[in-house]
């Protein structure tokens, strides 16, 4: 099963990892070459749905609910990789993996790392596709 | 070069992203379809039966009846449609489960850009698609797989580790005394484990223990060389 990712593989090991996967990016934008507003719109909804998901996240592990934990937590891993956002991706796996073990004080500090890591996302995205990608607030 | 007649595919995940993005990888080539779209696995079920696409994307985790689930239902209703699995990570259990119930591909979402159009026009030709390529021979696969399954942690019901061995020995017959001599702890000691494990399971004597042990599988498998 040797291209089956593992967690470790997952994993971001290098500094010059970024958080964006080039190829997995390079090829929606070229699948979507016809409909650039609808790639940026694709991103964006993955923005506005992770902020949500964050919302989500703290309160689960506020009120140590660890399917809610769980679940929220698969949710945001499953788009993430799907638009080549794997450190992101790992992150949501720590967390389902914390989540089982109903370690909420260490869950707690997963959101915020997953946090930061959106943040940096957030911009990274903003530089790739301009400020049409960032969800207006709420 | 496009086929005459496009590939038709139906994608069942419960993210809207995500099955924004796939639809858009796979409407690049003018050889696919989507002719639909399901959040959970009811709903892929009711537009299987309805539409009847050529290919079904199904994610394994959604609300409202799980991926599997629905796969163990299209298995009984001997459908056309061919399904590959789409999953975040999997494991060897649950590859070997799907294809087991009739699944004919697996691509990890994060290989989902670089792998689904071969993945579909791999299945489309009849093969199985698996690791990221085509699947030349699927009975050895499926032993391979098998091979390497983790079999599923054992239910404990909260019971320690001597108190399974103790409860290993009370299937086998052992007395208190037969217990005690076999583990050097006195009597009492053996009967403070019995009354815990009474109590943690829920049973009243040791016959009952020795049958909730059997059909509950909380004995350790057997060793080689051992009788089953």
């Amino acid at each position: 099963m040797s291209n089956f990712l593992s967690r470790e593989q997952l994993r971001p090991n290098s500094v010059l990892e970024t958080l964006l996967a080039e190829e997995i990016f390079d090829r929606l934008q070229q699948a979507m070459a016809s409909d650039p507003t609808g790639f940026c719109e694709l991103y964006r909804d993955y923005l506005s749905d992770a902020g949500e998901s964050l919302v989500a996240l703290r309160l689960a592990c506020e009120q140590n609910q660890a399917e809610t934990l769980c679940a929220k937590a698969h949710y945001l891993k499953s788009s993430s990789l799907v638009l080549g956002l794997r450190p992101v991706a790992q992150c949501c796996a720590d967390l389902q993996e914390l989540g089982r073990n109903g370690n909420f004080k260490a869950a707690v500090e997963k959101v915020a790392e997953t946090a930061e890591l959106l943040e940096s996302v957030r911009a990274e995205l903003e530089r790739k596709l301009g400020p049409g990608v960032i969800p207006s607030a709420a | 070069m496009p086929n005459s007649t496009p590939i038709r595919i139906l994608i069942a995940d419960d993210h809207p992203v995500v099955r924004v993005g796939l639809r858009n990888m796979l409407l690049a080539d003018s050889n696919f379809e989507v002719v639909g779209e399901a959040k959970d696995g009811a709903e892929a079920l009711t537009l299987v039966r309805k539409i009847q696409p050529d290919v079904l994307l199904l994610d394994l985790a959604m609300p409202n009846m799980p991926g599997m689930d629905a796969l163990r239902e299209l298995t009984s209703e001997m459908t056309q449609t061919r399904t590959i699995v789409l999953t975040a990570l999997i494991d060897k259990r649950q590859i070997l489960e799907a294809l087991q119930l009739g699944a004919r591909g697996v691509v990890l979402k994060d290989a989902a850009a670089e792998q689904l159009s071969a993945c579909i026009r791999a299945v489309m030709q009849g093969q199985y698609w698996l690791e990221g390529r085509p699947v030349q021979n699927l009975v050895q696969t499926l032993r391979d797989l098998a091979a390497r399954a983790t079999p599923p942690p054992r239910k404990t019901y909260g019971l320690t580790s001597r108190e399974l061995e103790v409860v290993t020995l009370i299937t086998e017959g052992c007395t208190n005394k037969d217990i005690a001599s076999s583990f050097g702890i006195s009597e009492e000691t053996v009967k403070r484990h019995l009354t815990n494990i009474f109590n943690k399971i829920g049973v009243g004597n040791r016959l009952e223990l020795a049958l909730f042990a059997l059909n509950h599988d909380l004995l350790p498998p057997s060793q080689p060389g051992q009788p089953a």
